[in-house]
């Protein structure tokens, strides 16, 4: 067993348990497609990052902080809204990749690299950028979480009792985009949704208490990376689809125990209600 | 560097710019038909799902059969993707993860069959980028038969979606069930999907479906003219985008991806509209408060009518 191998074991660790996290904030957020636009959208900041021959992250970053600036921009424009903003930055930024990528045919990195990710790669420099980001995830739900949780499910509520709303949508959206572009180089710009959305998602469906959600998606999430890198390699399958897959298949299970529980609650009430 | 008119007709004339023409005008009509609704009823994300699940059609029909499977395996995969959505984003809480969870994991079967191809990499661009400018003469016939169909689901339901997309409660009390016209929306934008996947992309069919509307919102406020207004838009900045990429491998000596510049052309515009109406929007709130100089602020607040009357008395 070699060291890349080692490398990419350790990256989708890191990446599972950040996933969980942050992905629990997107879900219960609902800022799926805020995230999706957001992934597509660093994928011309992957091309100019090979065409300048800097750091993929680097690219990444700046295009998701011009990118969030515009989406919020045109999200407060009257008759426009959240979802054509998320629209227009995910097209307009797939096409701004793909112009840049004709434009320099001879590039050296490949453009599946960048769209879905080649966690065998992977380097220290991206697993130390993913676990400072998972680090701060933490610090900031240890400061604010309880502020983050109120906001998300009552942001009426939250404001009426004194908050900043925008504070804390700032923060959230600030955690996503560093999310999305450490994700990058694992899981490339249209995968990375897959692993951030699909562990918390199952989470939500398997238990009801939202301290747990967390935990129980970090674990979803690790487990949907290592299984995900294992499959690929025994199989020679891509890895970022591989990871993929097996967050989707954690999702389709924990959809079925949802309704399975859901038939009995049902059946165990009617029951009740039968002897009465 | 810019054509002169008899030299655009020219350009145009040749066989291949004819059918990528065509091909960009079908595609544009029928995605501003079919967008009204997808803004209207905020499908943008659904839509979203819709590409990247017809994909793996896309996929599995290149393997099977080569170039000619890759029309009908998109087509089987859009229908079954469109019943598929349809169902996940009526269950209301958390569709929005939902669907993120479908459109990744249908685009992953697609990476994942392609990946276990030779030649995995020029393959994967083809699919996911089309191929503009070498779309063949059968390729443009499917392409208006599927987006002529499309169009036609939409128009012929046309009031009914209005009804259903403004007033979804007196829809339903109207005796309408809801069901097979959210079906009919979503087929008919998974078949404008199916259609502009070879030619224009996988993903970038998706700027014909929202952006020329977006435009159009805010350039009028009329229901009734956000479709034409769209349609015009979407077909003139298709033009502009195919000469545009003509113009910058003849004269420039670069060979941009087509339907890149098409679908940059369309935000550029977006934005430069965007821009004027806001702006547009600050001056007429400036004009409206400047009359009164101390409550000024509040009158803005109150809005438009309230100023109106106070400057007629």
């Amino acid at each position: 067993m070699s060291s890349f191998y080692w490398l990419a074991i350790v990256e989708s660790i890191v990446l599972g348990l950040l996933c969980g996290v942050v992905g629990t904030i997107v879900v219960l957020r609902r800022r799926a497609f805020f995230t999706v636009a957001l992934t597509h959208a660093t994928f011309p900041g992957g091309v100019v990052a090979a065409i300048g021959g800097f750091s993929v992250l680097l690219g990444a970053g700046v295009f998701s902080v011009v990118l969030v600036t515009v989406m919020t921009a045109i999200s407060r424009v009257r008759r426009q809204g959240a979802q054509v903003a998320s629209g227009v930055v995910l097209t307009g930024g797939f096409a701004l990749g793909m112009l840049l990528q004709s434009l320099w045919p001879s590039l050296p990195v490949q453009v599946d690299t960048l769209l879905v990710g080649s966690i065998l790669t992977v380097t220290w420099g991206d697993i130390l950028a993913a676990a400072v980001v998972l680090v701060v995830a933490l610090l900031v739900l240890l400061v604010a979480g309880k502020e983050l949780l109120f906001s998300s499910f009552d942001p009426w509520g939250f404001r009426a009792a004194g908050y900043r709303e925008h504070v804390m949508d700032g923060v959230a959206l600030t955690l996503i985009a560093a999310t999305v572009v450490v994700a990058m180089p694992a899981v490339g710009s249209i995968l990375a949704i897959a692993l951030i959305v699909g562990p918390a998602a199952s989470a939500g469906m398997l238990v009801r208490r939202v301290d747990r959600i967390i935990p129980v998606a970090c674990l979803l999430g690790v487990l949907s990376g290592v299984l995900g890198l294992v499959a690929s390699l025994a199989w020679d399958i891509a890895a970022g689809g591989a990871i993929s897959l097996v967050a989707a298949l954690f999702f389709v299970l924990a959809s079925a125990v949802r309704s399975l529980r859901k038939g009995r609650t049902t059946a165990q009430a009617l029951r009740t209600s039968a002897e009465h | 560097m810019f054509p002169s008119f008899p030299e655009i007709v020219q350009i145009l004339s040749l066989p291949f710019m004819t059918r990528s023409l065509v091909t960009v005008v079908v595609l544009a009509v029928a995605g501003a038909l079919i967008g009204v609704f997808v803004n209207l009823r905020n499908l943008e994300f659904i839509s979203d799902g819709l590409a990247h699940s017809v994909f793996p059609g896309l996929v599995v029909g290149y393997v099977v059969a080569g170039t000619d499977g890759v029309f009908l395996g998109a087509l089987i995969a859009a229908l079954v993707a469109s019943v598929l959505l349809t169902v996940v984003s009526r269950r209301g809480v958390g569709s929005d993860a939902g669907i993120a969870v479908v459109l990744a994991s249908m685009f992953s079967i697609g990476i994942v069959i392609v990946s276990r191809q030779s030649g995995y990499v020029s393959q994967l661009e083809d699919l996911l980028f089309g191929r503009l400018l070498t779309v063949t003469d059968s390729q443009v016939r499917q392409i208006v038969v599927v987006g002529v169909i499309a169009t036609l689901l939409v128009v012929a339901t046309w009031r009914a979606q209005l009804f259903r997309a403004f007033d979804p409660q007196g829809f339903r009390a109207a005796g309408y069930r809801e069901l097979p016209y959210d079906v009919v929306l979503n087929v008919a934008v998974a078949l404008v999907v199916v259609a502009g996947s070879q030619a224009i992309g996988n993903l970038l069919v998706l700027a014909l479906l929202i952006v020329p509307v977006a435009v159009a919102r805010l350039i009028t406020t009329h229901v009734a003219w956000v479709a034409p207004v769209a349609a015009v838009v979407s077909v003139l900045c298709g033009g502009v985008g195919l000469l545009v990429g003509y113009q910058a491998s003849v004269v420039g000596g670069v060979s941009p991806s087509p339907s890149a510049v098409v679908v940059l052309v369309m935000i550029v515009v977006y934005l430069l509209v965007l821009v004027a109406y806001v702006l547009g929007r600050q001056v007429r709130l400036w004009r409206l408060s400047r009359p009164a100089a101390g409550p000024g602020l509040t009158e803005r607040a109150e809005g438009r009518s309230d100023a109106q009357g106070r400057s007629a008395a």
